[in-house]
Order: structure tokens, then sequence, then C-alpha cells
């Protein structure tokens, strides 16, 4: 009903004109939603004693096997294991009084952090392109 | 008093100037409480742009133009945004949006009604808009929201284009030609 009264106000020149700028929409949005989402990829970040950092793209965390990755700090050999887009500390050194890190599991998403006090390792996955918080205006 | 007829003309002129930019301020801040940026960060309905639309056909491009920006200035002034990226953002919206409206509406005049004008109109409206953005913060990421704004340019625009014509339409009828 709506349409038919609109038709009414639209000329041939009018309906180009928004068909093509819907199209070119559309067109933009699935443009970015491949463009943009290859620039969001996740990355295991790892943080030694030393401040060495290691990246890890998260997408290549799949496969049969899972990663480990031995880490060393002041109070031994941290062991990381990443598999299947997810990480956690899968075996802390004997020498670490709670053992947080172990306890804290697995976790697949930027926002939570594994730290090893002890042993002075920090790990969290941030997306590779985190500049763009947000806007208003 | 007698006043002559070209005197008569151009007090009205001023006086229905000064009411289209006093709508158009009225309006920027009914659509402001209309929340929008829930659906994509930066949309707007649009409504102010009602009145340089209508400044545009009824009197011409230099009318249009110093509605716009009066309203944008005096805007500005009234929020106290004044220089700030608020105002950059609205004014270069509105600049090309305004010069993308006057194009169609000269070279193409016989070709676009009002409704195809103003939804050029709005869409360059969010592509001024953006790219001043894209100055301030410095950051691509932000054309990731373009399509999304274009396309809401659309609905809206045609809605400011209805408005626009059913307006335009009864000035210039009967009674009230006299602009």
């Amino acid at each position: 009903m709506v349409m038919e009264k609109l038709d009414k106000y639209l000329n041939r020149y009018d309906k180009f004109l928004i068909i093509s700028i819907l199209l070119l929409g559309i067109l933009g949005v699935l443009f970015s939603a491949v463009f943009f989402k290859e620039r969001a990829e996740m990355v295991i970040i790892i943080r030694d004693a030393g401040g060495k950092v290691k990246r890890i793209p998260l997408r290549n965390t799949y496969g049969e096997e899972p990663f480990l990755i031995p880490v060393d700090g002041p109070i031994g050999i941290s062991i990381v294991e990443a598999y299947n887009g997810r990480v956690r500390m899968k075996k802390a050194p004997e020498r670490d009084p709670e053992m947080v890190c172990e306890k804290t599991g697995w976790i697949d998403q930027p926002g939570p952090m594994i730290i090893c006090v002890p042993n002075q390792i920090a790990i969290w996955i941030e997306k590779k392109d985190a500049e763009l918080d947000g806007i208003s205006w | 008093m007698i006043l002559d007829g070209y005197l008569m003309k151009s007090i009205q002129r001023m006086i229905i100037i000064a009411l289209l930019v006093s709508i158009g301020l009225i309006l920027h801040f009914v659509e402001s409480m209309i929340p929008m940026s829930f659906i994509v960060p930066g949309a707007r309905l649009g409504l102010a742009n009602i009145v340089s639309l209508l400044a545009l056909v009824l009197y011409g491009f230099k009318e249009g133009l110093l509605v716009l920006l009066l309203r944008v200035l005096l805007g500005s002034f009234l929020a106290g945004t004044f220089m700030t990226i608020n105002f950059y953002l609205s004014i270069s919206g509105g600049l090309l949006s305004f010069f993308a409206m006057s194009l169609l509406y000269y070279c193409f005049k016989k070709k676009f009604s009002l409704i195809g004008v103003s939804v050029f109109g709005s869409t360059f409206h969010n592509i001024g808009q953006l790219i001043t953005a894209y100055w301030i913060i410095n950051n691509p990421g932000i054309f990731y929201y373009l399509p999304y704004l274009v396309l809401m340019a659309v609905p809206t625009g045609i809605g400011v284009g209805l408005v626009t014509y059913f307006t335009s339409r009864y000035l210039l009828s009967g009674s009230y030609r006299r602009f």
C-alpha cells in the first residue's frame, strides 16, 4: 500500500537513482563483511617475564594436535596450550604455590586474561586491528 | 504607509528565510531527541535538511546556502558546539549534501523529482560526514559504517523529499504564490 502511494510521486529517474544507491549500499555491506572480517583477526599474545611477546594468530591453532608452547620464567617452565581457537595454561611449574593460571582455564575471546604472577606470564587474546574502540557524534 | 513592491518582496523574503532557519533549528533539536544511533552510529533522520531544500526550491541556490549556513552556525552556538567535532561534522555533511542537491536540482531539473534530489543529498550528507570523521580520527575503519549509513539514507531521504515536495507544492500554489 505504501509502495503504491510512493509510486505516484517517483518518476523513473528517481527509481533508478534510489535502486542504484540501494544496490551500492548492499554491495558495500557485503564487501565490508568480507574485508573487515579478515582485518578483525584474533591473535593470542603471550608475554613472558622479560617482556618478550609471542603472537600466535588464533586461526593457526586449529588442527589435530594441540599446540604446546613452553614459556621460561623465574620459577621454571610453564606450558601454554593453544587448541581449536582457545588457549589455556596447561601446566604451571611445580613451585607455583597457587596455580591460579591453571585454574583460570580456557579463554577464547578478547577480554579475559590468564596471569601467572610467580612466573610473570600474561596471556590474552586481542583483535589484530584493535584501534577503533568506538565513535559517537 | 506605502511600501513599493520591491521592498515588500525583499522584506517578505527576509522573513521567510528567518522562519526557515528557525524551523530548521527546531527540527534539528527534535531529531536529536529521536534515537537513531542504535541502528547505525551516526545515523540521523535529516529533518533539518527539509529547510535548506525548501529554500533552494522557493528562492534559489544562494538563499538555500544561506539558510544552511545560518542553521548550522546558530545551532552550534545554541548547543555550545561551535568549532568542535560536532560542528565540523555537521557543516561538512551539510555543505556536501547541499552542493549535491543543487547539482541534481539545477542540472537535471526535468528528470529528478524532489524525492530523488533529497535521497541524493542525504547520501552525500553521510559521505561528507564520514570523510571529515576520517580526517579527525584518522582510521580507515570508520568507512565500515558507510554502506549501512547509505542504506539508512534512502528511507530518510524519501521522507525528507516527500515533506519538501508537499510543502513547496502548497506554498507555490493558489493564494500563497508570492515567492
